[in-house]
């Protein structure tokens, strides 16, 4: 078997990730305002009726929103099919969570804005179980990520005669972004409300641990990316032998494939576990207003500054280095 | 284990936090050696500043209530370590017993509400 083109590795990523794509906007995305219930639009109290009435309007303009937005990627993607620009594909990437990240968030916090702007205070219940970085983060894997990065840079810039060094600092970019990303969730928790606190609680838990793990899952999928970088540039056999080659885009495409059941995952989990609960987003605590994206599955991660700080940071490195591989 | 706030409370924060850790001690929710999360994760939780959770843990600490261990955080004390001031122990009761007294309950319902509390308190302890 001969080893497949680039050509046939882009569209067959590519088909890839357009199936993912229209898998989670069918299953979940269209869905999405109302995943806590009739009694609520994107984690906000809507009375009785609501979807009668005005509600049926904001479903209608979530779908407009969702719909425009696909649309756009859709044609963006087409172009780079057409033109065969897959050096492109990356910008595309980019602009998807541009796109993507701040309509949604959008559209909740504007649906708090017009329909949740007063949430009522309720009594708030803390746990007074500690929560160690160690019980959700494996430190040995986390020092075996940082060797293996460093061994990568190490073949790069010792035996390759050609050095990809941008790429060789976004992904390790990517993958060593992530650390600070996942102490900031283990340590952000939602509020937990007096009733039914132990569910809640063992609920936003389940959720954290879902995340960690789907992030170990981006930093690791990125790290066998970094791998096959630095074989492919100081190892002449990944280059000529075809069965190495189907390793390299093997291996990944596991943990790509890996990647996307943890998301499915924890969305199914969201979904099932929070489904009666209280979203965070729909009621202050007399010390804190409501978050102002509180939908089950985000437990006050956006509402977090630090997360926000860490988040911009983190993209925006992303961002600069991938304008400023397509614009040099 | 959950400590809860409630919203009416006209208590300082970290006296609220006080109370509710002792009433847990009480109980027997949180019994000698259990390790206390730390300052910044219950800060965190409540959405509260760092100042006000460790002015609580400090008054726990100097009434003897948590010690705290390096490493280990701040750890529910023995309940028998603690020394017993009469004084000290009793002025609180008076002070509830006195606002009781002029909101113009008689005798024989303070007895019952005094009595309805304490069946609630070990309540919660045979709950655990």
């Amino acid at each position: 078997m001969s080893a497949p083109t680039q050509f046939e590795l882009m569209v067959f990523s590519t088909a890839l990730i357009v199936l993912a794509s229209v898998y989670v906007l069918v299953k979940y995305l269209w869905k999405w305002p109302l995943q806590n219930g009739p009694g609520f639009f994107f984690g906000v109290e809507v009375p009785a009726g609501f979807y009668e009435g005005p509600g049926r309007a904001w479903l209608k303009g979530y779908h407009a929103t969702l719909v425009a937005l696909h649309l756009v990627l859709a044609v963006a993607l087409a172009v780079i099919v057409a033109f065969k620009r897959w050096d492109l594909t990356p910008v595309w990437a980019v602009g998807t969570a541009l796109l993507y990240v701040p309509t949604t968030m959008g559209f909740a916090a504007w649906t708090r804005h017009k329909l949740g702007r007063n949430p009522p205070v309720r009594p708030i219940a803390v746990a007074l179980e500690t929560r160690r970085l160690g019980d959700y983060i494996s430190w040995p894997m986390e020092v075996l990520m940082v060797v293996v990065i460093a061994l990568c840079w190490w073949l790069e810039l010792h035996l390759a005669s050609h050095k990809e060094w941008l790429n060789m600092l976004t992904t390790t970019w990517l993958a060593l972004g992530l650390l600070p990303g996942k102490i900031l969730l283990v340590r952000s928790s939602d509020p937990l409300p007096v009733d039914r606190t132990e569910e809640h609680y063992r609920y936003q838990d389940a959720m954290r641990r879902n995340s960690v793990r789907m992030w170990n899952s981006i930093a690791w999928f990125f790290v066998i990316v970094l791998v096959g970088i630095a074989l492919r540039d100081t190892w002449t056999p990944a280059r000529t032998v075809p069965g190495l080659r189907w390793l390299f885009l093997s291996v990944p495409l596991v943990v790509w494939v890996y990647l996307m059941v943890q998301i499915f995952r924890g969305k199914r989990l969201a979904t099932t576990l929070g489904r009666d609960l209280l979203p965070s987003g729909s009621w202050s605590t007399p010390f804190r207003r409501a978050p102002w994206i509180g939908v089950s599955g985000t437990y006050g991660l956006w509402g977090n500054r630090h997360y926000q700080i860490w988040f911009v940071f983190w993209f925006g490195g992303i961002l600069a280095m991938v304008l400023y591989s397509q614009f040099r | 284990m959950f400590l809860t706030l409630q919203a009416n409370d006209k208590r300082p924060l970290y006296q609220q936090i006080t109370n509710g850790i002792k009433a847990l001690i009480a109980g027997g929710n949180l019994r000698e050696g259990v390790a206390l999360p730390s300052v910044r994760q219950v800060a965190g939780d409540l959405g509260v500043n760092l100042n006000t959770v460790a002015a609580a843990y400090r008054q726990l600490q100097d009434e003897g209530f948590v010690t705290v261990r390096h490493g280990a955080g701040a750890v529910i004390a023995s309940r028998t370590s603690r020394p017993v001031d009469g004084a000290e122990l009793y002025q609180p009761l008076r002070t509830a017993l006195t606002q009781l007294v002029l909101s113009g309950l008689s005798g024989r319902e303070i007895e019952e509400t005094v009595r309805q509390e304490l069946a609630l308190l070990q309540q919660k302890g045979d709950a655990r």
